[in-house]
């Protein structure tokens, strides 16, 4: 090789590389990549005891650090003989949106760019039709003459098609009937927002924002913990509040008492009671989900 | 010199290209990400879990003010009440010291009469139909006497709203009273204020609304 063509060889590889560091650029903004521990954790069903141990510590430090409070983590597990399900008054609701708001707090969804996992549809009087409905209505009160309003969030189907697409197994099916997603094994794909007939699924496009006072400490792994940028959440039937005996935020909060929960194994819940004498039905039955989330009419 | 060789050209063209290529995302030509633009707090009147209005029963429960319920601070008891004064439409004219009361019971305003529910002889009483005399705080079971079915749904939890804990054996619930939600003399649901609705990540500001 001779000099002029090893100088120009050189140049060309010095530029390669100095454009390729410069491409990189876009990297200096990747922020959250402090934790190797999270990054070589393993999948929630195969954590041992001790090592979720160490993941709820983990999760407590990256809290404080985050937020300033020491948060309450656990690891809830379904309880036996119980299986949820939701039933909905659609002639009681008044689409005042509290239950919206009221998830957002209990969930610690991002504030700001925005995360909820409930959608009011206000409905044109005599038609089931979900395209027809619009979120974005703006009147000062409600509701309006002509209308219905219909909540829409995770349906917690018994044949969930989210979880079917997941291509690493980060969400599945708990055996008391919610699904739920480990934030820490997701690799936002987005296939199970593609694949929810729904629409309930919600992406954190960027790292989302919570004031520090408005956050709830009571929090779940599986459920209410912070996220990061780049995974998927959605509606888990509140597992931090459910799977403790307590009905979910969004039911708490319903000014009309429209939204109704509990265990349907038990014949003497009011969820029992509803599904056996009041005329419920599923939204998009004929896609064959078969939801654990009910509405109905009554008069 | 010896003619470059078509790889080195290649190479030369490849450097240039990531060169400018790395000049671009150093000057940021096609701009930062912006944080989306700050979004108003949401009013925590919208996140607490109040019903409509506060019922006596509940007023009492919480040591709320009574003093609105102190009927016979004016009214005698055993004072038994003159007729009420009715107009050509056959309503109940309200007595000018409870003007303030709004009556529309049912559709038809039927159930204007105040003995259909108050005492006659003790206004701090409620007497239903059949007789039986109530304190003003048991109205829920006054409802009732009228309401059947819709107190049978409240009674299994499928009307109204209870709170607290759907597995019973781990804490307590509560159930809110019919007077909770409805005015007993104009129990219709009333409108309430609409809590903002969802702020898009590409949705732009216009006149204080936001549109999709
Ligand atoms: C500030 C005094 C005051 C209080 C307190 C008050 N009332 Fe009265 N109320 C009146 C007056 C004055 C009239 C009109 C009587 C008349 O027309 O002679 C009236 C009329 C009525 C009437 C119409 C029939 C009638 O007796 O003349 C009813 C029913 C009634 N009151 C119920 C109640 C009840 C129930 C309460 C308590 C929850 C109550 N009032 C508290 C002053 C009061
Ligand atoms: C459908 C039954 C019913 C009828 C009819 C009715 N009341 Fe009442 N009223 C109640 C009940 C129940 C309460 C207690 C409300 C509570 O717990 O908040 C009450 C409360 C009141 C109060 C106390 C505070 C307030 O403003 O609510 C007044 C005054 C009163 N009634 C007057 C009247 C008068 C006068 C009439 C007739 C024009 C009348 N009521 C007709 C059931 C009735
Ligand atoms: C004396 C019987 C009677 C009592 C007591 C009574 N109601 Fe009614 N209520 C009626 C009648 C009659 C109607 C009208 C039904 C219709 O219009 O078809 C009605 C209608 C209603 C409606 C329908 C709303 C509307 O305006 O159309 C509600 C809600 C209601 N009552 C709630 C209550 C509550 C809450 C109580 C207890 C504080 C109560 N009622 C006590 C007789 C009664
Ligand atoms: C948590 C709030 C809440 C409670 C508690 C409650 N209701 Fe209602 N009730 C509603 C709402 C909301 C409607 C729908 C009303 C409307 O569309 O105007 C309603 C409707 C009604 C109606 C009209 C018929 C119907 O079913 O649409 C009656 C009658 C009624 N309620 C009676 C009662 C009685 C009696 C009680 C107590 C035993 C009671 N309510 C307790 C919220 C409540």
């Amino acid at each position: 090789m001779d000099r002029r063509s090893f100088l120009r060889t050189s140049a060309v590889v010095a530029a390669g590389i100095a454009a390729i560091a410069a491409g990189l650029a876009p990297l200096r903004d990747l922020k959250n990549f402090e934790s190797v521990e999270e990054f070589l954790q393993k999948h929630y069903k195969e954590l041992t005891p001790e090592e979720m141990k160490q993941a709820l510590e983990r999760i407590s430090r990256e809290v404080e650090r985050q937020y300033g409070l020491r948060p309450h983590v656990r690891d809830l597990k379904p309880m036996d003989g119980v299986e949820f399900a939701y039933a909905l008054n659609l002639t009681r609701c008044i689409g005042c949106r509290k239950c919206v708001h009221a998830c957002v707090a209990e969930n610690n969804q991002s504030r700001n760019p925005e995360i909820q996992y409930i959608r009011v549809l206000k409905m044109p009087n005599g038609t089931l039709d979900m395209e027809k409905g619009d979120h974005n209505y703006a009147t000062e009160s409600v509701p309006e003459k002509g209308f219905f309003y219909m909540p829409v969030q995770c349906h917690q189907c018994h044949n969930p098609p989210c979880v079917k697409v997941c291509p690493v197994e980060a969400t599945w099916q708990e055996s008391d009937g919610i699904t739920v997603i480990d934030y820490d094994w997701c690799i936002g794909c987005r296939y199970c927002e593609a694949a929810c007939p729904y629409w309930a699924r919600r992406f954190n496009f960027t790292e989302p924002s919570i004031p520090r006072d408005q956050v709830n400490p009571n929090m779940a792994y599986l459920g209410n913990r912070p996220r990061h940028q780049g995974v998927m959440e959605k509606c888990h039937f509140c597992i931090q509040r459910t799977r403790e005996g307590k009905y979910p935020a969004c039911l708490e909060v319903c000014p009309t008492g429209a939204r109704k929960f509990g265990n349907v194994l038990d014949p003497n819940s009011e969820i029992s009671q509803i599904l056996k004498n009041k005329r419920v039905f599923v939204l998009k039955e004929e896609v064959g989900t078969l939801p654990r989330f009910f509405y109905y009419f009554d008069v | 010199m010896e003619c470059p060789s078509k790889a080195s050209l290649a190479l030369t063209g490849l450097a240039v290209a990531f060169l400018a290529l790395a000049m671009a995302f150093h000057l940021e030509i096609w701009g930062r990400y912006e944080p989306p633009p700050a979004l108003p707090r949401v009013d925590p009147s919208f996140t607490n879990t109040s019903t409509v209005r506060t019922s006596l029963a509940e007023l009492k429960r919480t040591g709320g003010d009574t003093s609105e319920f102190a009927c016979n601070a004016c009214h005698e008891v055993g004072d038994h009440a003159r007729k009420l004064r009715l107009d050509e439409k056959g309503s109940v004219i309200l007595p000018d010291a409870h003007s303030e009361l709004v009556m529309r019971h049912g559709r038809s305003n039927r159930n204007d009469n105040c003995f259909n529910c108050h005492d006659e002889a003790n206004r701090e009483m409620l007497r239903t139909r059949d007789g039986r005399m109530l304190k003003l705080e048991e109205s829920t079971m006054l409802c009732a006497s009228c309401h059947g079915p819709t107190y049978r749904d409240w009674e299994s939890g499928i009307h109204g709203r209870t709170s607290g804990f759907w597995k019973r054996d781990l804490g307590p619930i509560v159930r809110k009273d019919c007077a909770d939600c409805h005015d007993p003399h104009a129990p219709a649901f009333p409108s309430v204020k609409t809590a903002p609705g969802p702020h898009g990540l590409h949705q732009k500001q216009e006149k204080g609304k936001f549109h999709g």
